[in-house]
């Protein structure tokens, strides 16, 4: 009964401003992804490289690990906008073969409310920590010791597109309710 | 308000944003937040992102990615359709020999890629048409593969297991090891319900032949010179020695599971490279791209199933309904016959990912009380999970299946598949009666090692 959440569809070839800021965003996030595509790589380079390094030059790989969190995390976080303009992010989809056609579009507009709240909080909060991290110069406990507000700086990122990916399909269905009323 | 009144609340708050069709991770991210809100204190709200990362910053977890892309690298490549057919040159002359030569190529496959669709998408696509052309009936070539698929989530590397190993707390290395044995019971099953089946196509192909003279591909029989068998083996003996080699430097000490993901991706990234000659960015960007699709949205279910966890912890949600559960004193069996049951019904709505995430804290603890051994209940609820794969209503492989072979009717698929849905269940009840076959091989090469 999972499926893909289905996002409205935007024809970005029109003028308007709601078509102007999808292709904005649509540009932001195949950036973003290409940038994730690199960071996977580099991950399983990273960790490749540290089994090499430690059998065969004994060399010690602690920061390995917090690297590859690092990118793997960013790497999540930057594509959630992408995945969810794909309709990737699944959810059960038990009622919209039930429901009439007008109810059904209300449920999706609801459905979208409750992700853009939930997601903007989320992002609001990522910022916060950032901040904090970043002010309280925050670094990880081990001996590399990293700062915190990477990872905290790409998931406030990733997730304030994500918000603002979902902010863009509540719109465009509230503003083809305006149309149809 | 009570713990079980909270609880309730809880589930139902949750059931709701799922039925209406809030997307999972953010339907659990926001029932989590929306109690956190009302019932915990003010301060845990500004904590609420750091518990996502802390919990997400696993390298364990983090090695799902690195899993999915080495799958997608071996997926994308014509290394299924080659693996399927030097099977099939081999295993020709044994009657249901294509039959169990699908099913071999599935369990590699699944081996090398971990991931149930794309194994029935690869050995489907190549494994359907060719049973088919041989005279096996649509419903059972389609079974067979949709049946086969579902080894990805049992054999190692499984995404589902990990996920296990890091709820249950325990190690991912004797996990891995424990799904081999069950994994090896159902390609048994499998493989011997292949030759029976054939064997029942084929007298009747013969009777209708000699009744009314009806030609019939099942009674045609295909040769393979030796030289035809061994030309077939360059291309997929690399892909075994990546297998073998992944498993070799997890077990053998070299690597840790992360790491063992990681090289996992690389060697399979330069496998397709050399062997398929697919190198360019062209042929590349499907692969990483694929692999961020899904492994995005499974970070994403995993890191708010998390908080959803924890949240149900510290309102000691997870606690009372698991003394509850205790306090009933069922017997062991029924104990586990009754979470098994509610694993089967949550399936026709969730992805494994999130029945394991979200039970974990309830169900574990009675089933640990009962005596029962966590690494070998793992397998277990694999296996139950491996079946609602295959079972209606959401039966992830029987639509994967309708994408390689459209023109075999939905019915006929289900039909097909529900002979191997009997068939896991006799390995459920087998893997409870000798608990051996899940923890005689971890037992064996890792006495006294976590």
């Amino acid at each position: 009964m999972t499926h893909s959440a289905g996002a409205p569809k935007i024809d970005v070839s029109t003028p308007g401003r709601l078509a102007s800021c999808a292709r904005g965003l649509a540009s932001l996030n195949r950036a973003l992804l290409i940038v994730s595509m690199g960071a996977l790589g580099l991950a399983a380079l990273i960790l490749s490289t540290g089994v090499v390094l430690r059998y065969f030059f004994q060399t010690a790989t602690d920061w390995q690990d917090e690297a590859a969190v690092f990118l793997l995390v960013g790497a999540t976080f930057l594509c959630g906008a992408h995945v969810q303009s794909l309709g990737g992010h699944v959810a059960i989809d038990a009622l919209s073969g039930v429901l009439s056609a007008r109810v059904n579009h209300l449920r999706r507009i609801l459905v979208d409310a409750v992700s853009v709240a939930f997601c903007a909080f989320f992002a609001w909060k990522s910022w916060t920590l950032c901040h904090e991290a970043w002010m309280e110069k925050q670094t990880t406990s081990s001996t590399w010791a990293p700062p915190l507000s990477i990872p905290y700086g790409l998931m406030a990122t990733g997730m304030t597109l994500l918000a603002l990916q979902l902010a863009l399909s509540l719109v465009v269905r509230l503003t083809r309710e305006r149309a149809h009323a | 308000m009570s713990t079980g009144v909270i609880g309730m609340l809880y589930a139902a708050a949750t059931l709701f944003v799922m039925l209406i069709g809030v997307p999972i991770a953010f339907a659990l991210g926001s029932v989590a937040l929306l109690f956190m809100a009302i019932f915990m204190p003010a301060a845990s709200l500004d904590t609420v992102t750091q518990n996502v990362y802390e919990e997400m910053a696993s390298i364990t977890l983090l090695s799902i990615p690195l899993f999915i892309l080495k799958g997608a690298a071996i997926g994308k490549s014509r290394a299924g359709a080659d693996l399927y057919s030097a099977i099939h040159a081999w295993l020709h002359r044994v009657p249901g020999g294509l039959g169990i030569a699908n099913v071999f190529a599935c369990a590699l496959f699944a081996a090398m890629a971990g991931s149930s669709p794309a194994t029935c998408s690869a050995i489907g696509s190549a494994g359907i048409p060719e049973m088919r052309r041989r005279g096996y009936s649509p419903g059972f070539a389609a079974g067979l593969i949709a049946a086969g698929g579902t080894l990805g989530i049992l054999l190692p590397p499984s995404i589902t297991m990990i996920l296990y190993a890091v709820a249950a707390e325990q190690s991912l290395g004797r996990l891995f090891l424990a799904g081999i044995g069950p994994g090896l019971l159902l390609v048994a099953l499998f493989s011997a319900y292949a030759a029976w089946r054939f064997r029942f196509e084929y007298r009747a192909a013969y009777a209708a032949h000699a009744a009314t003279g009806a030609p019939s591909a099942h009674l045609q029989r295909e040769e393979f010179t030796l030289a035809q068998k061994f030309s077939r083996l360059p291309r997929v003996v690399p892909f075994v020695v990546l297998l073998t080699g992944v498993m070799v430097a997890l077990y053998g000490g070299y690597a840790t599971p992360s790491e063992t993901a990681g090289l996992g991706a690389v060697l399979a990234l330069a496998l397709v490279a050399v062997v398929y000659r697919l190198w360019r960015p062209s042929e590349i960007e499907p692969m990483l791209s694929s692999t961020l699709k899904e492994s995005t949205m499974l970070m994403f279910i995993i890191g708010m199933s998390l908080l959803y966890a924890y949240v149900m912890s510290y309102l000691h949600i997870s606690q009372s309904a698991a003394e509850w559960v205790v306090s009933l004193h069922l017997s062991r069996w029924v104990l586990l016959s009754t979470i098994l049951l509610m694993v089967v019904v949550l399936g026709f709505f969730l992805p494994p990912v999130s029945i394991i995430l979200m039970t974990a804290p309830i169900i574990l603890p009675p089933l640990k009380a009962a005596g029962f051994d966590l690494i070998w209940f793992g397998v277990v609820m694999t296996i139950v999970m491996e079946m609602g794969l295959i079972h209606p209503p959401v039966g992830l492989n029987i639509f994967v299946i309708k994408n390689v072979a459209p023109d075999i009717p939905l019915g006929e698929v289900i039909r097909g598949v529900l002979p191997f849905v009997v068939l896991m269940f006799l390995a459920v009840v087998l893997v409870c009666v000798f608990p051996a076959f899940a923890t005689a091989l971890p037992d064996l090469l890792m006495r006294g090692r976590s």
